[in-house]
């Protein structure tokens, strides 16, 4: 998270921050620390410390308030990685329908290790389960949910992005 | 086959319809009427609490407490700030029940936060929705929000009754222990999620200090139905003690797997008749009957038992969030426990040490074992390990990662020795399938 240059919110993202801060009591700031790291890691793909230190800066708070939280929770990533994020959920009903396989076949096919990232795609080391354990196997790109996964379905999804 | 069993009357009750979300779909069928007729009315606030009390409807989130006694709980007519919170953070494995509410009935879900706002007392409402809804599930809900507001229904001088209550949206960021009730109010005020010691209860000290009322998605989209049909129709399906209907989320080695919302009491034979039975005429080996946090329970006991808090209990089990994960006779039971030791592993929030130590351990020895790496002794050290975590921590997360750990020893013990006397014949599986189990830690 190291990098000298420094980094303003943009006017979009400040405004959008101060109307999520509308839904609580009078004065309270770090509520929208979360909102705004989705905000930001959307606009940067991931959170370096720039970043913390212009939303501190932004709500007022101490730097601390707010790296704790981008390093607490998950979906938040503070390490370079590629364009597009896929989470294979190998929890315990995607694991009983081949969710290994599938993320083995994901491995081979672009080229990256589980956890790991190239230019174009992170291969997310997802460790909970995604809330659609009913079409397992299944996996979020970029937050979108593919379910009944196949080999046949991967390759239509990743063709789809290539061609993009 | 189940032409004798109710299915989708209540939370998924819009789900036959052509669009099931919309706001005039859930119109057509009666909804918000309960609504209306509250806040012109004036309705009396504990005639609300007195009705949910005596349909006798529990929580759906895991705990299953009786959701009319939290309810009373908070004093509502004292002149303190008050608030709900939905807890729509749906994170236990296995569960993904709520997802569909969410996206296709989010308006029973609004209207019973509005109607259990009323009966408490808050003006604030807070929908907390997992992270990773960010776009589909987020975006039904946010829209059935717009247009709720858009018609008057909530807000400032709701239906000109002045009646004020404001219903947020809210997003999380990826966490388990989130789900875990004062975790949530912690997230909330833009904290770490780290659970939160009780007394006092929510309900007194909850959400910026002020009593709180925390529910789960289905329990809430319970409720505008249980009001408008009255406590007698709810308790017209299910058993004395567990009235009413369950969502459940039938995931595993089923030919349909689904989530069906049916009685409580409802033989589990027919839910699995429901979800198209075994997978390639399999035989059912196991089933966890309410998420990964709870014991399993072998598939001949489950043939036997019924889809109620008591009857689950009687099994060996808990009935939990309603997740039913099912095994069929070819399943590796180590297998399945190292992965849910995996998670709870991840997910501890590490703040006491029997949880934060504990399922470290557990998750090293299983993984151990799955290697064909472990001795006797490990077995009997992984044994002793549930009861040192349970009943000393701060949160249930302790709990859930110890008895799944427990019964899964203790109903298949044999399978963990054969992997000590190296004499399963699968050794291949075993070993290439603990490639992708490296034994990695996330950031915490
Ligand atoms: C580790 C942990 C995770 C939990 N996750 C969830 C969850 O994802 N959704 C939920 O509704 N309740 C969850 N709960 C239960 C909540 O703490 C709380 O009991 C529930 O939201 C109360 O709502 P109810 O009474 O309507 O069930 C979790 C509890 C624990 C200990
Ligand atoms: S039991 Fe585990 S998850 Fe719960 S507060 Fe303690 S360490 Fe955190
Ligand atoms: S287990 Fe994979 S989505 Fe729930």
């Amino acid at each position: 998270m190291q990098d000298n240059s420094t980094y303003k919110i943009s006017s979009e993202v400040s405004s959008k921050i101060n109307k999520w801060l509308l839904k609580f009591p009078d004065g309270k700031k770090k509520p929208a620390i979360i909102y705004a790291l989705h905000l930001i890691q959307k606009e940067n793909k991931y959170i370096k410390s720039i970043h913390v230190d212009a939303l501190a800066n932004f709500l007022n708070l101490k730097n601390i308030d707010v790296y704790e939280i981008a390093a607490f929770y998950s979906m938040f990533e503070l390490e370079k990685i590629g364009k597009h994020t896929i989470s294979v959920c190998t929890n315990v009903s995607c694991m009983l329908n081949g969710s290994d396989e599938i993320l083995s076949y994901l491995e081979s096919k672009l080229k990256i290790k589980v956890g790991r990232s190239s230019d174009k795609y992170f291969l997310k080391d997802e460790r909970e389960c995604l809330a659609a354990c009913c079409g397992a196997p299944m996996m979020q790109v970029d937050h979108k949910y593919y379910e009944n996964l196949t080999k046949e379905k991967i390759d239509k999804i990743i063709t789809e992005i290539e061609n993009e | 086959m189940n032409n004798n069993i109710r299915v989708n009357e209540l939370c998924y009750s819009t789900l036959s319809s052509k669009n099931p979300n919309s706001f005039d779909t859930y119109v057509s069928l009666g909804g918000y009427s309960t609504w209306k007729n509250i806040v012109t009315t004036s309705y009396d606030r504990k005639e609300i609490i007195e009705t949910i009390l005596k349909s006798g409807l529990r929580g759906r989130g895991g705990a299953g407490f009786p959701t009319g006694r939290k309810w009373s709980f908070i004093n509502q007519d004292s002149e303190d700030i008050k608030y709900l919170v939905c807890n729509a953070d749906e994170s236990e494995p296995g569960t993904c029940k709520d997802r569909d509410i969410l996206r296709y009935n989010p308006h029973a879900l609004i209207e019973g936060m509005l109607i259990a706002s009323y009966a408490i007392g808050a003006n604030t409402a807070y929908c907390y929705l997992r992270g990773e809804f960010m776009d589909d599930v987020y975006s039904s809900f946010k829209k059935a929000l717009a247009d709720a507001y858009e018609n008057k229904l909530i807000g400032n001088n709701i239906l000109k009754t002045n009646i004020n209550i404001e219903l947020h949206d809210l997003i999380g960021a990826g966490a388990y222990i989130v789900g875990e009730e004062t975790a949530m109010l912690e997230s909330i005020e833009g904290k770490k999620g780290f659970p939160r010691f009780k007394p006092p209860f929510p309900a007194v000290k909850g959400l910026f200090g002020s009593p709180t009322i925390i529910n789960n998605v289905e329990t809430l989209a319970s409720v505008p139905k249980i009001m408008e049909n009255g406590p007698e129709w709810f308790k017209s399906a299910g058993t004395k003690d567990s009235p009413g209907f369950k969502c459940f989320s039938v995931s595993g080695h089923v030919n349909k797997p689904g989530n069906y919302e049916i009685p409580l009491g409802t033989p589990f034979k027919k839910l699995l008749e429901l979800a198209g039975g075994m997978k390639d005429g399999k035989k059912i080996k196991a089933v966890i009957p309410g998420g990964s946090s709870v014991p399993v329970v072998p598939g001949k006991v489950m043939l036997e038992t019924n889809m109620d808090y008591e009857s689950i209990t009687q099994a060996g089990s808990l009935l939990g969030s309603g997740a039913v994960i099912i095994m069929d006779e070819d399943t590796n039971m180590v297998e399945v426990i190292h992965r849910i030791a995996r998670f709870y592993y991840s997910e501890s929030c590490g703040q006491c040490t029997p949880c934060r130590e504990g399922t470290g351990w557990m998750f090293k020895i299983i993984d151990k074992i799955l290697n064909g790496k472990a001795n006797l002794e490990d077995i009997k050290t992984l044994e002793s390990i549930p009861s040192m975590i349970s009943g000393s921590t701060i949160c249930a997360l302790g709990d859930a990662a110890a008895m799944p750990v427990e019964s899964f020893i203790k109903h298949y013990k044999n399978e963990f020795l054969r992997y000590i006397n190296h004499e399963n014949q699968n050794k291949e599986k075993i070993f290439s399938s603990n490639n992708n189990n490296e034994f990695v830690l996330q950031k915490k």
